[in-house]
């Protein structure tokens, strides 16, 4: 998960309902509408009734001068009175009164004093009767619109009321619809998409309503159902390795929790085998990638017809599987079983129409189903595994108690490296290489070892692929090469100016560009020639990086240094790379030396190698050369240098040193001094 | 006072029995029965004075008059009559007043048994008239009708009320001379007769203006209420009233009243005529504040009895007209001497009827006039010869 997502998860902006958000959009502008519709309609009604009044009064008052026109025209002006009173009844009307042709009132009543809103209406009477039509007077009549007032304040109140309620209603029924129809199908979706994110399952969302939600709903779940599919095929591709279709690394991690639950007691053993396949490389290299890949296939079945039901294979990656019997009676059978793979493993497979016959090494750990370690298996049979692959490949090795204790001195090393380099634990001390005529010292092989406070000196063949694995080559080799200029200005102090000294050049070392000017930035400091250093390389390294290591070896060369291609005769040697890079210098490994001069062969191939050098101009430095024999020997085949215990041991550069000094006053050689640690200079 | 009264009539009719009937053929007379349904109560002045001239006549012309009191009740009134018609002894002459036409079914049965009808004061009015059509057509015994003319005693009063402003020169700032009418109602025939002379006298006057018709239902307070307005109006409308012209003495008298109250002096500055003869009108008149008071229709009691005798003598009014219309007259202060006593003593054994009996060869023209009634007039007892 990114980060950003997880701060929005950690944050989650506060929701607001769409039911809610609805409401409040309409609620506002449905009140507003029903006031000014009450306002306009009251407003309305307010002026129609006051025409109204106005029009009841005018009426009044003519129908009154009409009532009163006979009475006040004969003089009965207590029936004029009489019928004016009649229309004070009306609640409207505050006051009236009569007149009479010369204006005189005749009668005047007052209902209610009346300080508000009076208006007036007057009208002439009229009488008449056969003879005569004459105005006898007229009426006029004031009244209030209090009442009118009154009336459309409390209906005004009573709108506004029932907008209100009717609002309130509205509000109630957009709650209650908006839930029924968008806030419970979006709950349900919701609660789809929830469950999903919990379990990582594709959910559908329980809706059946056939409207635009249903649809939505129906598009979701389809959509759903089409996630569901490919979450699983996700789920299946994530467990398991697409080529083999074996359960992956993952599967693993998720096996191991599970495992000690799926074993019947907490004594039962568990067995687990950690497979690795011996020079897949090769096959691949050798058959190209398709058939590397069928080769895998292959396998991956074999083991699959291998294993009982129970039982677990899977593919960690490149040509590495892991198979787990959940059950096994004692260690024994367990290494039984893995044999058994082994075996399966290794009936021929037909590539290319070529017969290739599998290998593969087998490291196996046995643990109780209880052990609160189970998790670590992998990490355990791996030593196994280590240890049969370092130390005898092909084969099963069995997790021990020694291979731990291997496992836990490795893996201390590995952690105090950083403390080694910056306490100066490493040394270099020197071995040097003589002239088989003279036994005379003319260069020095710089060789590291590792004064370790606990383990004492630790050499280079132990602690180099720890230092390779934690990335520390670059860094020991600056160290080395800086130890070697600053012992050749004491050699050249001492006398002895024209001895070299070789470095050991780590594969890696080759591909980086910026070691030759590192070198001359050295060489520069101490006032040294760079002519003075030999940088020994391996093979393998060539093999590895054959452009890259070709170019920094050119420049090296440039530089004046002599390059030495270390170990000559093991792995995978070629004569071809003795031409194709440029070298000055071969050096015999020691295994063609040591059982000579009684192999015949071994004799046979040095010559070779002694007659090959000869014709391509390089020189032949024989390693390990422990006996005179075998140093007489070297010299009857034309081999000029040599380096061995008969010589020298590696040693601090006081040592080597002292050694020069001896040597210039005895001029011989001494050959009996102590070992102090194997020779396993690579 | 009754009983004094009653003994005087007593003494006049012995005198009369006793005075020889002058121009009338004693030996062919013979005694009538006549009987007068009275719409009236007992009590009710214009009634009593009617029945009382009617016996008085009798007296004198040898009619025993039988008067029966309806009190005001026309259901009472047509029960009598028909008691009257049912008769075994059957009178001569029924006589009859058409109040309210109350008097039409007892002229039908009148006529089914023969006897003979005169119609006082109200005759036959409307549908009925139209229906029955002059007297002695399709109601054979239906004699005729004795009525009075109001209509020229309204005319009377108001000439009498325009002949004193004009002389007295009491004209308005308009040039004209301003009258009130009062009306006792606007429906019944006597009160539409009497208004209708009021209106004829002023439109044949064109220096005379009548400000308003004022009705009063004949009572003298609401007179007085509608008189007092009108001055009150006229004070406004800067109008010098002239006269007062009531249809009745109640009404005149209420108008007194409210010209007194208004500050005026009647009979100085405005004058008022009534109707009636009524007592309280006749000292007004003596007292100077009622210009006149017209009437004497309660004669007719007398003067019907006159009709019938000279009927059943052979002198038949009908030659003339079956319908006999009697003027009445105005009492003023000139000839109140001559007939104040009288009516105020209701002394009618004084008036001579025979006198007023029609010549022969002259049946159904009568003078009945006030002057005829005066030369008739004996001397009063008291007064001595």
């Amino acid at each position: 998960m990114t980060g950003p997502d997880r701060n929005a998860q950690g944050a989650p902006r506060r929701l607001r309902s769409v039911v809610g958000a609805m409401i409040w959009a309409t609620v506002p502008v449905l009140l507003l509408v029903q006031l000014l519709a009450s306002a306009g309609v009251e407003a309305t009604s307010f002026w129609s009734q006051i025409r109204q009044l106005d029009a009841r009064i005018a009426r009044t008052a003519e129908s009154r001068a009409e009532l009163i026109a006979e009475p006040l025209w004969k003089m009965r002006y207590d029936q004029v009175t009489g019928v004016l009173n009649e229309i004070m009844h009306d609640e409207t009307i505050a006051a009236a009164a009569v007149y009479d042709d010369t204006g005189a009132a005749i009668a005047r009543v007052v209902a209610r004093p009346s300080d508000q809103a009076v208006a007036e209406v007057s009208r002439p009477i009229k009488y008449s009767n056969g003879n005569i039509a004459v105005q006898a007077g007229r009426i006029a009549i004031a009244y209030s619109y209090t009442t009118v007032y009154a009336d459309t304040g409390s209906r005004l109140l009573l709108l506004l009321i029932v907008g209100l309620l009717a609002t309130l209603a509205t509000v109630v029924a957009i709650r209650i619809s908006a839930n029924v129809f968008i806030g419970r199908p979006l709950a349900a979706i919701m609660s789809a998409i929830q469950r999903s994110k919990q379990d990582g399952r594709a959910y559908p969302a329980e809706i059946r309503s056939s409207n635009e939600f249903g649809q939505l709903a129906r598009a979701f779940n389809a959509m759903q159902h089409t996630t569901s599919g490919a979450l699983d095929r996700l789920g299946h591709m994530a467990s398991h390795d697409p080529l083999t279709g074996l359960p992956n690394r993952r599967s693993l991690s998720e096996r191991l929790v599970t495992l000690s639950g799926d074993a019947g007691s907490p004594d039962s053993l568990i067995a687990f085998c950690f497979i690795d396949l011996d020079d897949f490389k090769g096959i691949n290299d050798t058959f190209g990638h398709d058939a590397g890949d069928k080769f895998l296939v292959h396998i991956s079945e074999r083991l699959r017809d291998a294993v009982e039901p129970q039982d677990w294979v899977a593919r960690l990656g490149g040509d590495e599987f892991v198979v787990i019997r959940p059950e096994v009676s004692n260690e024994a059978t367990a290494q039984a079983f893995a044999r058994q793979l082994l075996d399966a493993i290794s009936e021929p497979i037909r590539l290319h129409d070529k017969q290739v016959v599998p290998r593969a090494s087998i490291g196996l750990a046995v643990r109780r189903a209880g052990d609160p370690e189970l998790s670590h298996l992998p990490a355990l049979a791996d030593i196994a595994l280590y240890h049969a692959k370092s130390k005898a490949p092909g084969t099963v090795a069995v997790l021990d108690e020694a291979l731990q204790r291997d496992y836990r001195r490795r893996r201390d090393l590995e952690l105090a490296i950083p403390a080694g380099f910056a306490e100066g634990q490493f040394e270099v001390w020197y071995q040097g290489q003589v002239d088989l005529e003279s036994a005379a010292v003319v260069g020095l092989e710089a060789l590291i070892r590792w004064r370790h406070p606990d383990h004492g000196v630790i050499g280079p063949g132990e602690f180099l692929p720890l230092i390779e694995r934690s990335g520390n080559n670059a860094r020991l080799t600056r160290y080395v090469l800086t130890d070697a200029c600053r012992a050749l200005q004491r050699l050249a102090a001492a006398g002895r100016p024209d001895i070299r000294i070789a470095i050991n050049l780590p594969p890696s070392e080759l591909a980086d560009h910026s070691l030759a000017a590192e070198l001359r930035a050295t060489c520069a400091r101490f006032d040294i020639a760079a002519s003075m250093l030999e940088l020994e390389i391996t093979e393998g390294s060539l093999i590895n990086n054959i452009a890259s290591a070709s170019e920094t070896l050119h420049r090296l060369r440039r530089l004046g240094a002599t390059i030495a291609l270390d170990d000559f005769g093991t792995g995978y040697s070629s004569l071809a790379h003795l031409r194709r890079f440029p070298l000055d210098k071969v050096k015999i490994d020691k295994a063609f030396i040591s059982e000579i001069p009684d192999s015949a062969e071994d004799k046979a191939i040095v010559g070779v190698i002694a007659s090959l050098a000869g014709t391509l101009g390089l020189t032949l430095v024989a390693e390990g050369i422990e006996r005179p024999e075998q140093a007489a020997a070297m010299r009857e085949m034309g081999v000029r240098f040599g380096q061995g215990f008969l010589y020298q041991r590696p040693q601090p550069l006081a040592a080597v040193l002292q050694g020069l000094q001896r040597r210039v006053a005895e001029d011989r050689v001494r050959v009996d001094s102590p070992s102090i640690a194997p020779e396993f200079a690579a | 006072m009754t009983i004094f009264l009653r003994m005087l009539l007593a003494v006049g009719m012995a005198c009369g029995a006793l005075a020889p009937a002058g121009g009338i053929d004693a030996a062919a007379a013979k005694s009538l029965d006549i009987v007068f349904v009275s719409p009236g109560k007992t009590g009710e002045v214009y009634w009593d004075m009617v029945a009382q001239t009617m016996r008085a006549a009798g007296r004198k012309l040898d009619a025993h008059v039988e008067v029966l009191t309806s009190e005001r009740n026309y259901r009472t009134m047509q029960e009598l009559g028909f008691g009257v018609v049912a008769r075994a002894d059957k009178p001569d002459f029924l006589i009859l007043s058409n109040e309210e036409s109350a008097a039409v079914p007892i002229l039908e049965a009148a006529e089914a048994a023969g006897v003979r009808t005169l119609l006082l004061s109200n005759t036959l009015i409307g549908e009925d008239a139209t229906r029955f059509g002059p007297p002695r057509q399709k109601l054979r015994t239906w004699l005729g009708d004795i009525t009075t003319d109001l209509q020229t005693a309204g005319a009377r009063m108001a000439n009498a009320l325009i002949t004193t402003a004009r002389a007295e020169k009491w004209q308005s700032p308009d040039g004209k001379i301003h009258i009130l009418g009062i009306g006792g109602d606007e429906i019944t025939p006597a009160s539409i007769a009497r208004n209708a002379g009021l209106k004829l006298a002023a439109d044949a006057a064109p220096d005379v203006v009548v400000d308003r018709m004022l009705f009063a239902n004949w009572t003298q307070s609401e007179a007085e209420h509608v008189t007092a307005n009108y001055l009150g109006w006229a004070a406004r409308k800067e109008i010098r009233p002239a006269g007062i012209w009531a249809g009745n003495d109640p009404m005149a008298l209420g108008a007194l009243r409210a010209i007194a109250a208004a500050g005026l002096i009647p009979g100085r500055n405005i004058e008022v005529v009534g109707l009636n003869w009524s007592d309280d009108a006749l000292r007004e008149i003596k007292a100077g504040r009622l210009l006149l008071t017209d009437g004497g229709h309660f004669l007719l009691g007398g003067w019907s009895i006159v009709l019938l005798r000279d009927y059943a003598d052979g002198c038949d009014f009908a030659d003339a007209s079956p319908r006999v219309e009697v003027k009445t007259s105005a009492i003023t202060r000139d000839n109140l001497g001559s007939v104040g006593d009288l009516i105020k003593t209701r002394a009618f054994d004084r008036i001579d009827f025979t006198r007023f009996r029609a010549k022969a060869g002259q049946c159904g023209r009568y003078d009945f006039s006030l002057d005829a009634l005066i030369s008739s007039l004996a001397l009063p007892d008291g007064v001595g010869d």
